[in-house]
């Protein structure tokens, strides 16, 4: 566990001006230069380190998904959709709300690297790797879902149109088939995206490996030399990118969310679904952008000069304004309906609050508001990270929770109440979503090792972008704009 | 074409074909014998992949509804209505509706057995052995006694005939359904106060007021279709015009439900209510009240009743107005100790409002009714334990689950030497015989079902077979005249049927000579003219308008209904379900087809009222012991809260709590006839009614598999 | 002949009215239905767990407190809506109304499983096979030639008994004529005890269903969803008249 560095004020007496150059050096990265081969070589180090304890995790995991994934949807398959716990009226269940987590979770990425790049946020630097990966892992393991869910998985493609002996398009009407693009576009836009800024580091990991690794990075490089063409249309494509990809996330979550507002499911049928699917995706995401952030920073090699306490926060403070929105959105949806005065609405809502599986909802009240209200304004609890870690955790598992609450606690109440129905998840479910977890992780973990997390050239550029000047007698930071 | 079918197949196809198509055409006895043809020599109307509809009766209950089977390659396929049938006029039950899944029930018997008694240990026999059997044993007619059910009147007449010309006993026939409405006490109170043979038919589908002391009309009373229909009848008639419904027990049935009004009265009061309202109905039509209701006191009535006293007046005068009312004399008000009177004072309310052959009044039947009481019963099982019955055939019923635990009689069967069974399941009798000679299913096998219930003219319901047997059985009288011949001897003289069939075509022949829905000039002709038609009946309706005098100048007396101790003892309501008498239970759509009132499915339960659960601590679900506060007998039941019931009572439905009878019926639910008392009533019925029971807490819980949503319905959690 | 097969087409609109006044509640229907359409039995734990597949269902409530309390029947199945809301969300076309009967009809070789159908039934008339259903032999004896028997990941439900719609309007155009009020009639109506469920063509104005939708009693369920259901009930009991 490579710790905090050290707090400057205590060491070693300086002179004044020169700690608090020294403090914004250990403060910000963009200020704390490094040579540019010592950084390279900070980056393959910890990208070829494997430990023992590594592999234990990847094969642990390995057989995680293996098992609690492979295993448990095969017999699945194998045996009927009832293993789940779904059942009349309730018939979706972990399933759905686990894919939905997952498409929140693949938020992280866009959020982070495209907006806060279009909107020239310079401590995205460090992270818009991890960042980027999260979006295309979760969307791996979430694109499983609308696979695992289906009672007859093996005829799947028939939701793919392309002509056929059926003789039959897909229903376009259907939100699922929307969903079914949607997702398909942004796993491909999003791959395309995180591949683009890749393009230089892979060059770089080329230039410092041997063996398979380079043959690898050598393809994967396509050939890049660096010439300032090069850069300039890199530079041009992410900018592309980054603009492009902005609204496929937003429509992605938009889609997501009109699987239910478009259906006739009193609670579902919202207008407001759209924009609040979105704000809790990228809360969620978020989240998770700083929990991963803590275990890379703790357990990887050299992480501790890239991840620094001010990048928890600003993430900090991103999570707070989006945890805002979010109860924005929630109050709203919550509001409409009582001046809208559907009885089955209300009775939906009210249920939520007092039914059998009310603590589920207060879950989510508590981690989704409470708790980021109630510590993030702080900005010592922001600046630590493993208190930080525990936030964004509770954010994610709150999280979990609404869309359990949206999902089969709403259906399980609807007009009538003599078909009501309580759902219990079984070990089944349960194992696929932990499996899918295991994936998300197993796959970071791999990647890890393949790819550089820390976009290295993006650092560097932002650190020849970012000075230290001297006015008069201090010493206050200076960007370039290089773009 | 050959090629593909094996021979095995062939014959199979060819055979089944050709039963189905005799039976159909129907030309002569011989031709029922299935002979074997040419695949390609099949009649048209059995055409491969065209279904073919036969008519037959329902045996699932002694109403006797006709049904029309739809097969396809010799397969039965579903049960519909026969529409011209007087019973039913089309409509099936539920029972009868799965009567397919009895044929084809895996676990049925296959074929002749000799069995451990007690145990599941079997062998198989031939079928010869089994009649060498059957005729040893009817060499000693002092020491053979017969115990059929309750349908199948051929086998009954049959079973009849041989006793009086064999010097057997007279056979004793006993049903579950017939216990729990009182059969013979009604037929006793009828005879008596009515002066005629028969339980008469009620026609309340022409009535204004309906007066219900417990009938399940709609469930299993008399004939369930036929009163369904007039309920039907009741609520559309003519401009508009809709009867009203007053329902009295109390534990609300289907029937109650469906009542305009629900009075929940003590059990046991409901003579006493009949005396009293038939006294205001007197005054209010301005007659002097006869002798038998002038002395009811009102006060007192309403006491025990639990009625109040303005309530009372309003019914009574309701009765007595200008409205064409009846009483229906159901179940729960006979089955008591003062059954009989309780009977008499029902009826003779009908006299009152003077309805006796009137359009929605009530009318003589046809025919006689040959219905055993449990005091007949009781009488063999005291035989059986003198060690007077050497054999015991048993036929059509299941009396080691249906009788009273404290009856005996699976004690008394022990004492018998030799026990045969004709069951078609290896049900909780059949496991304690020594032998079991499997009849036809239902849809396999012939019969006759005479009509005394539920028709408004004289009506025999023929029963044909729709499909070829399927497994090694034999039809139970082939196998008793079979065995008179083998024996030899007078009663072989004496009985000259040949077989079955012929015992029926001989049985049926005078109905050549009167007038039914069609003519025929002699028996084969006639004869398939009655399978085609699925029976014989009148043209028109027989109900016409006649004077009847009756005398109500008697008195009746009634003792105190039995009580209940608040919040110690509660009485106890049997109430029959879609399970019948329990031989329903191995069917899975029946199983499956939730309970009306209770949306319970796979199990049997114990209504209690949430006030009554809450003083006894019993929550929804829990399994409670229900102990008999007469006898030592107990039975666990899961609890069900149910709002329609009064707090001092409580009920099980009939029909669960098999431990043979197959993979579906057995260890669900629990068996209350367990718990019932064994005493009977002037009549000779079992009181059951007057059963009462302790119930206790077991820790343990089970949540019923209900379909309505405890949550959603209940509020609870 | 296919002219008239077309003229025929064209002029049918299935549907059912249930009065609700002389439904007794009794669940012949239901028995009648599955026996009808080989439903699989489930069997107690799965039915204890709302995984019946009746395709009709009574719904029962309580009306009142004790004494007064009665329970309030409504046979709900599939009502077969004119506007139907599983329609536009299945992503195969596997639920989508028949040209000719004007009835919503599962496909079952078409639905890949995704249950949105069932989510967005407000009535929850749709039923998904969770498993493969054993109907042990020889029970399987009894099933009907004329109906799917469904496997394991498909959704199903009422199909307004479509077997028979299809054999009465080929019976009718054998005869060469028209169907007459009372051809067809579904299992259910069939075995209904006190001939509470009528089943006709609401397209002709003359036929049995036609004049009782025009009751002051009828009412249609969830009407104000938008949903058009040709199931028509009669206000019954208590609200008689109203």
């Amino acid at each position: 566990m490579a710790a905090d560095v050290k707090p400057f004020i205590g060491s070693k007496a300086s002179p004044h001006q020169e700690s608090e150059a020294e403090e914004l050096r250990k403060e910000h990265l963009m200020l704390d230069p490094m040579p540019r081969d010592e950084m390279n070589q900070m980056v393959m180090e910890a990208m070829t380190t494997t430990t023992r304890k590594w592999w234990a995790w990847v094969i642990g995991l390995g057989l995680a998904v293996a098992v609690l994934l492979f295993g448990a949807w095969g017999y699945m398959i194998a045996t009927g959709m009832g293993v789940a716990g779904i059942r009349r009226p309730v018939f979706w269940g972990i399933f759905i709300v686990t894919f939905v987590f997952w498409i929140g979770i693949s938020h992280a990425g866009t959020f982070v690297s495209a907006i806060l790049r279009v909107f020239k946020a310079e401590f995205r630097r460090p992270f818009t790797r991890a960042a980027e990966l999260m979006t295309t892992f979760g969307l791996a393991a979430g694109a499983l879902y609308p696979l695992i869910h289906l009672g007859r998985v093996w005829v799947f493609y028939w939701m793919v149109p392309y002509p056929n002996a059926r003789w039959l398009w897909p229903n376009f009407r259907s939100a699922l088939v929307w969903d079914f693009l949607a997702i398909t576009t942004y796993l491909l836009s999003s791959t395309i995206y995180l591949f683009l800024p890749l393009i230089p580091d892979m060059a770089m990991a080329r230039d410092r490996s041997s063996g398979w690794r380079h043959f690898i990075y050598k393809l994967l490089a396509l050939g890049w030399r660096g010439t300032e063409a090069e850069w300039f249309r890199l530079r041009k494509a992410i900018s592309i990118f980054a603009y492009a990809i902005i609204p496929v996330m937003f429509s992605v979550h938009t889609i997501v969310s009109w699987d239910f507002a478009v259906s006739t499911v009193s609670g579902w049928q919202s207008s407001i679904f759209g924009p609040y699917f979105i704000i809790g995706a990228i809360l969620s995401g978020v989240s998770a952008v700083v929990t991963i952030l803590y275990i890379l920073r703790s357990t990887m090699k050299n992480m501790d000069y890239f991840i620094r306490k001010e990048h928890f926060d600003a993430l900090g403070k991103l999570i707070l304004v989006f945890s805002m929105a979010w109860a924005y959105f929630f109050f709203n949806e919550y509001i409409l309906s009582w001046y809208g005065g559907d009885a089955a609405v209300k009775q939906v809502l009210t249920l939520h609050a007092t039914g059998p599986s009310a603590w589920v909802w207060y879950t989510m009240l508590i981690c989704n508001v409470a708790i980021p209200w109630l510590f993030l304004w702080n900005k010592k609890v922001r600046r630590t990270p493993w208190l930080m870690f525990i936030i964004t955790l509770l954010v994610n598992v709150g999280m979990y929770a609404e869309r359990y609450t949206i999902i089969p606690l709403t259906l399980g109440h609807q007009r009538n109440p003599f078909d009501w129905g309580i759902y219990n998840p079984t070990i089944i479910e349960v194992s696929i979503a932990l499996g899918t977890l295991c994936l998300f992780i197993f796959l970071y973990l791999i990647a890890s090792r393949f790819i550089p997390l820390v976009p290295v050239w993006e650092v560097q550029e932002g650190q020849m972008s970012h000075t230290l000047r001297k006015v008069g007698k201090t010493e206050i930071p200076s960007v370039t704009e290089l773009e | 074409m050959t090629e593909k079918i094996s021979r095995r197949d062939f014959l199979k196809i060819s055979g089944i074909g050709l039963t189905s198509a005799t039976v159909i055409t129907g030309c002569g006895p011989s031709s029922r014998y299935v002979t074997r043809q040419a695949y390609a020599n099949m009649p048209e109307y059995n055409q491969t992949g065209v279904s073919t509809y036969y008519a037959t009766t329902c045996k699932e209950c002694p109403a006797g509804c006709g049904l029309i089977v739809r097969t396809q390659e010799g397969r039965a396929i579903k049960v519909e209505g026969n529409p011209e049938h007087p019973v039913n006029k089309g409509k099936v039950c539920s029972r009868g509706l799965t009567t397919v899944q009895g044929v084809y029930n895996p676990d049925r018997i296959t074929g002749p057995q000799k069995r451990t008694r007690g145990s599941r240990t079997t062998t198989a026999m031939e079928w010869q052995g089994a009649i060498n059997t059957v005729a040893e044993e009817l060499k000693n007619p002092q020491k053979t006694a017969f115990l059929l059910g309750l349908q199948s009147d051929h086998l009954y007449d049959l079973v009849r005939e041989i006793t009086e010309k064999g010097g057997f006993g007279k056979p004793v026939r006993y049903g579950t359904l017939g216990t729990l409405e009182g059969r013979s006490t009604l037929l006793r109170a009828t005879q008596e106060l009515y002066g005629f043979d028969q339980i008469p038919f009620f026609d309340m589908g022409n009535a204004d007021v309906v007066f219900s002391f417990g009938a399940h009309f709609l469930e299993t009373w008399l004939s369930p279709l036929a009163y369904s229909r007039g309920f039907r009848q009741l609520r559309k008639q003519p401009f508009g015009k809709r009867g009203y419904i007053v329902s009295f027990e109390a534990r609300q049935s289907l029937s109650s439900a469906n009542a305009d009004e629900w009075i929940p009265i003590k059990p046991g009061s409901e003579g006493q209510v009949a005396l009293a309202i038939g006294k205001i109905a007197a005054t209010k039509a301005g007659v002097p009240a006869p002798a038998i209701f002038a002395e009811v006191n009102l006060n007192e009535v309403s006491q025990i009743s639990g009625i109040s006293m303005e309530k009372l007046l309003q019914l009574g005068e309701l009765f007595g107005s200008d409205n064409k009312a009846i009483a229906l004399p159901g179940g729960s008000a006979l089955t008591t100790r003062n059954g009989l009177d309780a009977a008499k004072a029902i009826l003779a309310l009908n006299v009152l409002v003077e309805n006796m052959s009137q359009p929605g009044g009530v009318f003589p039947t046809f025919g006689e009714n040959h219905t055993s009481d449990f005091a007949a019963v009781k009488a063999l099982i005291a035989k059986m334990n003198a060690g007077e019955v050497d054999t015991l055939f048993i036929h059509g019923t299941n009396p080691v689950f249906e009788l009273p635990a404290s009856a005996g009689f699976q004690a008394a069967l022990k004492k018998v030497k030799t026990v045969i069974s004709f069951s078609t399941f290896e049900d909780e009798t059949a496991i304690e015989s020594d032998y079991v000679f499997p009849d036809h299913a239902a849809l396999e096998s012939f019969g006759y079902q005479r009509v005394l219930l539920g028709s408004d003219r004289e009506t025999y319901s023929s029963i044909q077979p729709v499909v070829a047997p399927i497994h090694d059985t034999r039809a139970t009288a082939d196998v008793l005249l079979a065995a008179i011949l083998a024996t030899g001897g007078n009663l072989a003289s004496d009985i000259q049927y040949t077989d079955e069939v012929d015992y029926l075509q001989k049985t049926i022949t005078p109905l050549i000579e009167k007038a039914g829905s069609y003519s025929a000039g002699e028996l084969p002709t006639f004869w398939s003219k009655w399978l085609q038609f699925g029976g014989w009946w009148k043209t028109t309706s027989e109900l016409n308008s006649s004077e009847i005098e009756i005398n109500l100048n008697q008195k009746l007396s009634f003792s105190a209904p039995q009580s209940a101790k608040v919040g110690e003892t509660f009485h106890l309501v049997t109430f029959p379900t879609q399970m019948g008498d329990g031989s329903g239970a191995n069917r899975p759509w029946l199983q499956e087809t939730p309970d009306p009132m209770t949306t319970v499915t796979w199990n049997s339960w114990i209504e209690i009222h949430p006030k009554t659960a809450e003083l006894l601590g019993i929550h929804d679900d829990d399994i409670v012991e229900v102990k008999s506060s007469t006898s030592d007998f107990s039975v666990e039941a899961i609890v069900y809260l149910y709002p329609a019931i009064r707090p001092d009572t409580v009920a099980i439905p009939f029909g669960q709590g098999h431990t043979a009878l197959g993979r579906f019926a057995e260890g669900r639910g629990c068996n209350p006839a367990i718990v019932w008392s064994a005493s009977v009533n002037q009549a000779g019925d079992l009181a059951l009614s007057d059963t009462t029971v302790t119930i206790k807490p077991t820790g343990k819980r089970r949540p019923l598999a209900r379909q309505e949503s405890k949550e959603g319905v209940y509020g609870e959690h | 002949m296919t002219e008239l097969l077309a003229k025929e087409a064209h002029d049918e609109k299935w549907g059912m009215v249930i009065d609700l006044d002389i439904c007794s509640g009794c669940q012949a229907c239901v028995t009648a239905c599955s026996m009808e359409n080989n439903i699989p039995f489930v069997g107690e734990d799965e039915m204890a767990y709302g995984r019946g597949m009746q395709w009709m269902r009574i719904r029962r409530y309580w009306e009142g407190e004790y004494p007064e309390v009665t329970p309030d029947y409504q046979p709900m199945l599939c009502q077969q809506c004119g506007s139907a809301p599983c329609e536009p969300v299945c992503p195969v076309f596997a639920t989508l109304h028949s040209e000719v009967e004007k009835i919503n009809l599962q496909v079952y070789n078409r639905c890949i499983g995704t249950r949105y159908c069932a989510n967005n039934c407000p009535y929850h008339a749709r039923t998904f096979n969770w498993f493969d259903y054993e109907i042990p032999a020889p029970m399987n004896s009894y099933l009907n030639p004329d109906v799917t028997v469904r496997r394991r990941g498909v959704m199903e439900k009422c199909t307004f008994c479509v077997q028979r719609i299809v054999k009465g309007r080929q019976q009718a155009s054998a005869e060469g004529r028209e169907i007459e009020d009372g051809d067809i009639t579904p299992a259910c109506a069939q075995a209904c005890p006190t001939d509470a469920i009528t089943f006709g063509n609401l397209s002709d104005p003359e036929s049995r269903v036609s004049k009782m939708v025009r009751s002051d009693r009828a009412y249609k369920e969830l009407e104000n969803l938008g949903t058009e259901p040709r199931v028509t009930y009669l206000k019954g009991g208590k609200s008689y008249g109203g």
